[in-house]
């Protein structure tokens, strides 16, 4: 008992320290998740909010926009954070123990995109996609080589997201397993080298094992953000052709701000914070474990 | 043991200030307040209209010229109270993103001038208060009743007529030259009415003879299904075969054989090669560039759309070429026309000092003789406007010419901003070949018609 008191008054400057940003988090990140859940259990119009239970949720699994938008959420997060990993893994293990300005070099040229806002970039692949006016299309119907609308053509419009999506995305994970790899003690390659291990050998023995953890940042990271994917879907297709493209986000951006139904937004949210919730789970049972 | 009793109030203090934070809101919640010392400030947002007071040309003019200029000749004039008018330009494509969020805050603003179509929900969501008692018979008999009928929800006004902006294709003439369709090419202000299988054969003609280089790149018509933006266009062309839309009831009877003709006429074209390529994933923005560039020879335009595509080619902003009205063609040989009235509306602040003084000005705004003579960047509701400047505007009459084919495109129902977001996937899903004709409108209407139900039931207007 005394030794808790003890530990407290040892402790109460770092609680105070840490008492604003508590408060903030409490107003501006647990509020708002309480406020969510209960808007999922109203109908709200301008005039009041009636109690519905779960009518919200039942409204939503038989929306068959709301179970296309799942899909389309699920297909991006599988392919989009399969390819970042794998690229990312792939040119840092064959960049990261070469000489150190080429290694800027790549990381440099690989981050820009990460740099330039999304919307730009989006903006700049829907000049080159445009079917009517677009760079890509026009040359092609120059050269009479194929006329493909990647845009509203519903077998391509997603490989075109995941595409332009992970392009603009990968940066960020190269640049983290660059910094990873040449964190890994030397003595390990310099043991594989007198075993005569292959470069392979190295790669799936020793590189990809030691880098986990970041991988498993990465992957958790890349999840979230996918999730929450947005503003390529709004200014590329804008959800077409026929929803084809709409994901889980755009779909609660519609409701909540184009349709002011409150309360069917709120419960995608809802929905969309459980998933984030026990996708999250294992990044922190390392974190966990590592204390 | 102490500890957990620390935690316990320091969490509890922290819940109890972000409660406090969050609960308690102020007595007035509103933007403008009317208040102690008998000054009335009130908000009027509009979407960007026409720039300057009257004109384009003053010096200084844009999109707030007119409403500040009002603001402050009526706080000179108004007797009953102080008033401090605000006016904010808010963007089109934001509108709805901007009330939903300040309505649900208890934030509306006083005012909001915008076209009627996208703001009719709002009167169905008790939004909005009617505007009956500031409606005089002057006001009704020098405005014609269709643009009364438009603005009328229920059995009231909710929105004071002040301009009209009707809604056509235009054409470049200088491309029909081209292709050797001139008999097709109507007078230079003359809003040219073809039949349906003019309209064909002009399509046809302008794919097979149109120099291409001269106009490379070009095709004879402008498609688009990307979003919802032009999407008027899209409801005149399902109605080409007699379709009427809706019902006497407010409900979509799109699924018939006309409505299912004109679907499939829409897929045709587009097969064919007659329009733009790609026209599900091409917006109105896009048809709208295209045209200005002359990579299409015919387009889809509206008054103000077309003063701004002329003040364009005047300034040099776009290519200059002979560019000409048209009405959308139906079997039936009548012209299919409509238009997009634009007025002001109040809100319902729950205030009703401001309530009072918004009416005031809504009706100083769209009364005064002054004033509504801006209306002519538009087209003027009042008839009184229109024998004004029909000199000055020669297009003005060629619009009045119009007026027995006008349709109501919203049928003034429920549910009408959501009832748009699932038009235009559906004729994604046409153009792409997911679905045909019949069941593309079959899906539109049994969609639509749910958002209407459930927007029924919401609705203040269909509970009364």
């Amino acid at each position: 008992m005394n030794f808790k008191k003890d530990s407290f008054k040892e402790n109460i400057t770092g609680y105070l320290f840490i008492a604003p940003q508590l408060l903030l988090f409490l107003i501006f990140l647990v509020y708002p998740i309480i406020e969510g859940i209960r808007l999922s259990l109203f109908r709200i119009n301008y005039q009041d909010e009636v109690f519905i239970g779960l009518e919200n949720y039942r409204r939503l699994f038989s929306d068959s926009v709301f179970i296309q938008s799942t899909i389309n959420t699920v297909i991006f997060v599988v392919f989009i954070v399969a390819l970042t990993v794998i690229f990312a893994l792939f040119v840092a293990s064959a960049v990261f123990d070469k000489n150190a300005k080429y290694v800027s070099f790549i990381r440099g040229a690989y981050y820009i995109p990460v740099m330039v806002s999304m919307v730009v970039m989006s903006m700049i692949w829907s000049f080159l996609l445009n079917p009517a006016n677009g760079l890509i299309p026009y040359v092609a119907r120059k050269m009479e080589l194929f006329s493909v609308n990647f845009l509203g053509d519903p077998n391509w419009v997603l490989p075109v997201i995941i595409f332009v999506t992970f392009a603009t995305n990968v940066g960020q994970a190269i640049i983290l397993y660059i910094a990873s790899m040449i964190g890994v003690q030397k003595e390990l390659f310099e043991a594989a080298e007198v075993d005569g291990a292959s470069r392979m050998q190295i790669i799936f023995k020793i590189i990809i094992p030691m880098v986990k953890p970041t991988t498993i940042y990465i992957i958790i990271m890349n999840i979230i953000a996918v999730l929450k994917i947005f503003v390529v879907i709004q200014l590329l297709t804008g959800g077409g052709p026929n929803n084809a493209s709409t994901t889980l986000m755009y779909y609660l951006y519609n409701n909540a701000f184009k349709y002011n139904e409150l309360g069917i937004a709120s419960a995608v949210g809802v929905i969309m914070f459980l998933i984030t919730l026990v996708l999250s789970i294992p990044q922190l049972r390392t974190m966990f474990k590592k204390n | 043991m102490f500890k957990k009793r620390f935690l316990a109030v320091i969490v509890f203090m922290l819940v109890l200030s972000v409660l406090t934070g969050c609960f308690g809101k102020e007595s007035s919640k509103s933007n403008g307040s009317s208040g102690s010392n008998d000054e009335v400030e009130i908000n009027v947002w509009l979407t960007p209209q026409w720039k300057g007071v009257l004109d384009a040309s003053e010096e200084g003019a844009d999109y707030d010229s007119f409403f500040k200029h009002a603001a402050e000749e009526f706080s000179a004039e108004y007797k009953e109270h102080k008033v401090k008018i605000n006016v904010e330009v808010v963007a089109g494509d934001q509108r709805d993103e901007l009330l939903n969020v300040n309505l649900n805050g208890g934030t509306p603003p006083d005012i909001f001038f915008e076209s009627v179509f996208a703001m009719g929900d709002y009167a169905h969501r008790g939004a909005l208060v009617p505007l009956n008692d500031i409606v005089d018979d002057e006001a009704r008999s020098d405005i014609a009743q269709g643009y009364w009928d438009n603005v009328t929800f229920g059995d009231d006004v909710y929105f004071y007529p002040f301009s009209h902006n009707p809604g056509t294709l235009t054409y470049n003439a200088d491309m029909f030259k081209a292709a050797g369709l001139d008999e097709y090419i109507g007078d230079e202000y003359e809003i040219k009415t073809w039949t349906l299988e003019d309209y064909e054969k002009i399509l046809k003609g302008l794919k097979e003879n149109l120099p291409t280089d001269k106009y490379s790149n070009a095709y004879p018509m402008g498609l688009f299904a990307l979003n919802n933006q032009g999407d008027t266009w899209n409801l005149a062309y399902l109605r080409m075969f007699g379709n009427k839309f809706f019902d006497n009831d407010g409900n979509l009877i799109i699924d018939d054989a006309k409505g299912a003709q004109a679907a499939n006429w829409l897929k045709k074209i587009y097969d064919d090669g007659l329009t733009n390529p790609g026209a599900e994933s091409v917006s109105s923005n896009d048809v709208n560039a295209m045209f200005q560039n002359q990579q299409l020879a015919i387009s889809f335009t509206n008054a103000i759309l077309l003063n701004n595509a002329k003040a364009d080619m005047e300034s040099g902003k776009a290519p200059k070429f002979d560019m000409r009205l048209a009405n959308i063609p139906s079997a039936s040989g009548d012209p299919l026309t409509f238009t997009y009235v634009t007025g002001a509306a109040v809100f319902d602040t729950k205030d009703e000092t401001r309530i009072k003084v918004s009416k005031d000005f809504v009706k100083f705004v769209s009364t005064d003789p002054e004033l509504v003579k801006a209306s002519k960047n538009g087209v003027p509701i009042r008839t009184s406007v229109v024998e004004e400047f029909e000199a000055e505007k020669p297009y003005f009459a060629a619009y009045s010419a119009n007026d027995p084919y006008m349709f109501n495109f919203t049928g003034n129902v429920p549910g009408y901003s959501q009832l748009r977001q699932v038009l235009y996937p559906e004729l994604q899903a046409l153009y792409t070949g997911q679905k045909n004709g019949e069941e593309a409108m079959k899906s539109y209407q049994e969609k639509g018609n749910k958002i209407i139900e459930d927007s029924k039931a919401n609705s203040v207007i269909y509970k009364n």
